[in-house]
C-alpha cells in the first residue's frame, strides 16, 4: 500500500517537475537564454522534483552484514562516478593553449637562470652534433671533393625583430589584460576600462607610467575606494623592458574613437 | 595500537633522516621522473592526502574536547563515550598524518629538489626548529590526553579537559605556523619602496614572509574547515557503527552520535562560505588579476563544480534534519511564523539587489540583512499577525524549494566556457541577466542557504522541546546521508585545495619563483576530478579501516552502565 502511494507520488512529482522544467525552458527561450542555459534550468526543475520525491519517500529497510557492505560499495562507486562525470561534462580548458603561452612568458626568464643557460648549451650542442653528422654523411656519400652546402640556420628567436605592435598584442594576451579590460568588444569590462581609444587619451610615456606604477593614473568612473589601485603593481617586476615597450606601442596604436574609453586622470 | 604507532614513527624518522642525509651529500641532484602520474600530480596527490589527515587530527580534537566538556558539565556519559571513540580514531590517523607528511617530503625533494631547497632556506627556522618542536609537543600531549582518559576521571576530569584544550592550542599554533610557507607561495610579501619583489624577499624577515596577505584568511578558513571536517567524520563513524549495531541501545547511541556530528559539521559549514570569501577577497586584494583567473578564466569551471558540491552538501545536511524531525513524536504540532517563509522566499531577490547597490566592504547591506532576519520575529509578536503560522513540515518544504533556487543561482555561470576568451553569445547569459553571474547574486544565494539551515535547526529545537525523540528509530537512509556528507566534504576539500594551488599559475611562488617544468600548466577539471576522487577513496578507505579496527573490532562491548545512560526515548 505504502509502495503504491509512493509510486503515485513519484509519478506526480516527476510530472510536475517536467511541466515546470518545460515552462522554464519556454520562458528562457523567450528571454533569449542560450540552449545550454535552457537545459540547465530544466535540470534544476528535475533536481527540485527529485528532492521532493525524497522528502516523501518511505523509510528505508535496515541493511545488515554483506548486504550493507555491498550497498556501501555501490554507493561509493555511484558517488565517484557522479562526481567524475559531473566534472567531465563541464567545458574543459585546453592545457595546450596554456602551454604555448607559458613557454612565451617564461622564455626570457628561463634564459636568465643557470638551468636555462645549461639547457640552451645542451640544445646548441645537440644542434651542432646533428649538423656534423649530416655533413659527414654527405661527405661519405658524395666523396671528399664534393661541395657541401650547409643551409643557413635562423634562430627561432629571430622573430623578435618583427612588428613591435604585433609583439605588444602578444603581450596583451600573455599578461591576460583581457580579463579586466575590454578590447575589440571582447574581454572583461567591470574591473577595468575599455581600451579601444586609449591611444588618443594617453601618450606613450603616460601609458608606460601607468603600467609600471598603476596608482599613478585612474580611469574616470572607477572612483569607489575599492576600485582605486586595483590594477596589479607587478608588471615592473614581471615584464622585461622590451616587453613593456611592445605593450605600450600596441596600446598607443588603439585609436577607435567610436568606443568610449573613460578619461584617464592623473593621481598625485 | 601503541606498538603500531611506535613502529610507524621509527620507520618515518629513519626514512626522513636517511633521505635528508643522502640529499645533502649529492649536490645538484637531478629531479626524479615520477612514472605515469608525473611529478606535479605526484606531489599534489601526496600533499592532498597529508592535508586530509592533518585536517582531521586538528579538527577532531576540537570536537572531542567540546564533547568531553559537555559530558562533564551535564554529567552525561554518552558525550564522554563519543569523545573517547573519536579520539581513538584520531590517534590512529595521527600516525597516518606523520606518515603521509614524511612521504610528502620525500616526493617533494625528489621531484622539485631546487625549489624545495629554496623554500627550506627561506623558512629554515620554521621547517627545522619550530614545526618539528610543535609536532613533537602535540604528539606528547595527544598521547598523554588519550592514555590518561580513564585515569583522569571524577575530580581530575577538569584537568583532563584542560589538557585537551592545550592540545587544541598547540594544534592550532602548528596549523598557523605551517600555513606561513603555504600562504607565502600564494601571496609572497609585497615589495617595499623601490625594491623589486626578488630583492625584497632576499632581505625580508621571517615574519614578513609568514604574515603575508593570505596567511590569516587561510588560517581561519582551514580552522573552520577542520571543525566542519571533524564533525562530518564523526558522523561517518556514527553511520558505520549504526549500520553494524546489533542492539537497539547501540543504534540509539550511534543515531545520537550521528546527529551531534552532523550538527557540529553543519554549524561550522555555515561559516565556511564566508571564510572562503575572505580568503578569495585577500587573494584578489593582493593581485586583482587572480580574481578573474579564478572566476572567469581557467579555474571558472572548478568553481562551477564547487557550487554544485556546496549545493549538494547543503541539500543533504538539511535532508538529514528532515529525517531527524520525522522520528520525533509530536512534531506535527510545531509551527513557525509565516513571515519566516515570506522572508525565505524573498531573500535571494532582496539580498541580491542590496549587495548590488552596496557591495562589500560597504556596510549598508548588513543592515538590510539584519532587518530581514529580525523582521519575522518582530511581526510574529504583533497582535493580529501572531496567528499567521505554518507547520514545521511546510516550512521545511518551502526551505527545500529555496535551497534548490539558491543552488541554481550559485551555479549559474556567466558563460559555459572554460575561459572568457572563448565566450560567445551561444554560451553566455543574455546581457539583461548578467547580474545572475556576479558576486551580489552569489552572496545572496550563500546567505539564503545559511539562513534556511538555521531556520531548520530552530524548528528542530522547537520540535524536541514539544515532542519525544525516538533515538535509534531514524530512517536507515539517514546513514547514507551522513556517509554522503563526509564523502562530499572530502571531495570538495580536494577540489578547493587544487584551486588554491592552481591560483599560483605557472609559479611555485606566485610572481617570484617560476615553474619551468613542462607540467606548469593548469590541468583540466576532468583530469583533476579523477585524482581528487582517487585521493578521496584512499583517504576514505584508511579512515574506514581505522574505524573498524579501533571501534568495531578492537573494543569490548560497552558496559551496561553506559548503555543505561542512553534512553531509547529521550528528549
Amino acid at each position: 500500500m505504502a509502495n503504491q502511494s509512493f509510486a503515485k507520488s513519484v509519478m506526480k512529482k516527476t510530472t510536475l517537475g517536467v511541466i515546470i522544467g518545460v515552462l522554464l525552458v519556454v520562458i528562457a527561450q523567450q528571454t533569449h537564454f542560450p540552449p545550454v542555459f535552457q537545459i540547465m534550468f530544466f535540470l534544476y526543475a528535475m533536481l527540485g522534483a527529485l528532492v521532493f520525491i525524497l522528502l516523501d519517500a518511505p523509510a528505508m529497510k535496515r541493511l545488515e552484514g554483506l548486504k550493507a557492505l555491498g550497498a556501501l560499495l555501490v554507493f561509493y562507486l555511484l558517488l565517484s562516478g557522479l562526481y567524475i562525470a559531473g566534472a567531465s561534462i563541464l567545458p574543459q580548458f585546453d592545457p595546450e593553449d596554456e602551454k604555448g603561452k607559458i613557454e612565451k612568458v617564461l622564455k626570457l626568464r628561463r634564459a636568465q637562470t643557470e638551468l636555462g643557460k645549461a639547457d640552451e648549451l645542451i640544445a646548441r650542442a645537440k644542434e651542432l652534433d646533428e649538423r656534423a653528422k649530416a655533413i659527414s654523411k654527405q661527405l661519405s656519400s658524395l666523396g671528399a671533393d664534393a661541395k657541401v652546402e650547409v643551409a643557413a640556420t635562423t634562430s627561432a628567436g629571430g622573430a623578435a625583430s618583427g612588428d613591435i605592435v604585433a609583439l605588444g598584442k602578444d603581450q596583451w594576451e600573455l599578461q591576460e589584460c583581457y580579463n579586466c579590460h575590454k578590447l575589440y568588444g571582447q574581454g572583461g569590462k567591470k574591473r577595468g576600462p575599455e581600451m579601444d581609444n586609449i591611444g588618443n587619451l594617453m601618450t606613450v610615456d603616460q601609458l608606460k607610467e601607468k603600467i609600471l606604477y598603476p596608482k599613478s593614473w585612474k580611469a574616470e568612473g572607477f572612483d569607489k575606494d575599492y576600485d582605486k589601485g586595483k590594477m596589479p603593481d607587478k608588471y615592473k617586476d614581471l615584464m622585461f623592458p622590451q616587453e613593456i615597450d611592445a605593450l605600450v606601442a600596441f596600446l598607443a596604436s588603439l585609436k577607435d574613437e567610436s568606443v568610449k574609453t573613460p578619461k584617464p586622470i592623473k593621481m598625485n | 595500537m601503541k606498538t603500531l604507532n611506535r613502529s610507524l614513527w621509527i620507520v618515518l624518522a629513519l626514512g626522513v633522516s636517511g633521505v635528508a642525509t643522502a640529499f645533502g651529500q649529492v649536490p645538484d641532484a637531478p629531479p626524479v621522473d615520477f612514472p605515469y602520474a608525473g611529478n606535479r600530480t605526484a606531489v599534489w596527490v601526496v600533499a592532498q592526502l597529508h592535508i586530509l589527515f592533518a585536517a582531521f587530527i586538528l579538527g577532531a580534537p576540537i570536537f572531542v574536547v567540546v564533547a568531553e566538556w559537555l559530558g562533564y558539565k551535564n554529567n552525561d556519559p554518552k558525550y564522554d563515550r563519543l569523545a573517547k571513540e573519536v579520539i581513538k580514531v584520531t590517534v590512529i590517523l595521527y600516525s597516518m598524518t606523520a606518515l603521509t607528511g614524511g612521504l610528502f617530503i620525500f616526493v617533494l625533494l625528489g621531484t622539485y629538489p631546487d625549489f624545495s631547497t629554496w623554500l627550506i632556506k627561506h623558512f629554515f627556522l620554521v621547517f627545522a626548529v619550530i614545526y618539528p618542536l610543535l609536532f613533537i609537543l602535540e604528539t606528547i600531549i595527544l598521547y598523554t590526553y588519550f592514555y590518561s582518559w580513564d585515569s583522569m576521571k571524577g575530580a581530575k576530569k577538569g584537568r583532563h579537559i584542560a589538557l585537551g584544550i592545550l592540545l587544541n592550542i598547540v594544534g592550532t599554533v602548528t596549523l598557523f605556523v605551517i600555513d606561513g610557507p603555504t600562504s607565502f607561495m600564494n601571496t609572497p610579501a609585497k615589495a617595499a619602496g623601490d625594491l623589486s619583489l626578488v630583492e625584497f624577499i632576499q632581505t625580508a624577515s621571517l615574519w614578513d614572509k609568514m604574515a603575508n596577505f593570505s596567511w590569516m584568511p587561510l588560517n581561519l578558513h582551514r580552522l573552520v574547515g577542520n571543525v566542519t571536517f571533524g564533525g562530518f567524520i564523526a558522523g561517518l563513524i556514527a553511520a558505520y557503527m549504526f549500520m553494524g549495531s546489533k542492539t537497539d541501545e547501540e543504534r540509539a547511541y550511534y543515531d545520537w552520535m550521528g546527529f551531534v556530528g552532523n550538527m557540529i559539521g553543519v554549524g561550522a559549514l555555515m561559516l565556511l562560505p564566508f571564510m572562503g570569501y575572505l580568503l578569495a577577497y585577500e587573494l584578489c586584494d593582493y593581485d586583482a588579476s587572480i580574481c578573474p583567473y579564478m572566476m572567469a578564466d581557467q579555474l571558472s569551471m572548478f568553481f562551477e563544480m564547487q557550487g554544485a558540491m556546496i549545493g549538494l552538501i547543503f541539500l543533504a545536511s538539511n535532508y538529514y534534519i528532515w529525517l531527524s524531525l520525522k522520528r520525533i513524536q509530536g512534531v506535527e504540532q510545531v509551527r513557525i511564523s509565516g513571515f519566516v517563509a515570506v522572508v525565505v522566499l524573498l531573500m535571494p531577490a532582496i539580498m541580491g539587489y542590496t549587495w548590488k547597490m552596496f557591495p562589500p566592504p560597504e556596510w549598508q547591506s548588513l543592515i538590510v540583512l539584519g532587518i530581514l532576519v529580525v523582521l519575522p520575529v518582530v511581526l510574529s509578536k504583533v497582535p493580529g499577525l501572531k496567528n499567521f503560522t505554518v507547520s514545521a513540515f511546510t516550512m521545511i518544504k518551502i526551505g527545500f524549494l529555496m535551497i534548490v533556487v539558491a543552488d541554481a543561482i550559485w551555479m549559474t555561470p556567466h558563460g559555459f566556457v572554460p575561459t572568457q576568451g572563448l565566450a560567445t553569445e551561444e554560451v553566455e547569459l543574455p546581457s539583461w541577466a548578467g547580474e545572475l553571474a556576479l558576486m551580489p547574486a552569489k552572496n545572496a544565494a550563500a546567505f539564503t542557504l545559511v539562513f534556511l539551515t538555521v531556520v531548520n535547526y530552530l524548528l528542530y529545537n522547537r520540535a524536541i522541546k514539544r515532542g519525544t525523540i525516538m533515538w535509534g528509530k531514524i530512517d536507515f537512509a539517514s546513514q547514507f546521508v551522513l556517509i554522503f556528507l563526509a564523502f562530499s566534504v572530502i571531495w570538495t576539500m580536494g577540489l578547493m585545495g587544487a584551486v588554491r594551488s592552481l591560483t599560483r599559475k605557472y609559479y611555485h611562488v606566485y610572481n617570484l619563483v617560476p615553474d619551468f617544468t613542462p607540467e606548469a600548466f593548469t590541468p583540466t577539471l576532468a583530469y583533476s576530478a579523477w585524482w581528487i576522487t582517487g585521493v578521496t577513496i584512499v583517504f576514505y578507505a584508511v579512515v574506514s579501516f581505522a574505524i573498524l579496527v579501533t571501534l568495531k573490532a578492537g573494543s569490548p562491548k560497552p558496559a551496561t552502565s553506559l548503555a543505561s545512560s542512553v534512553p531509547v526515548e529521550a528528549k
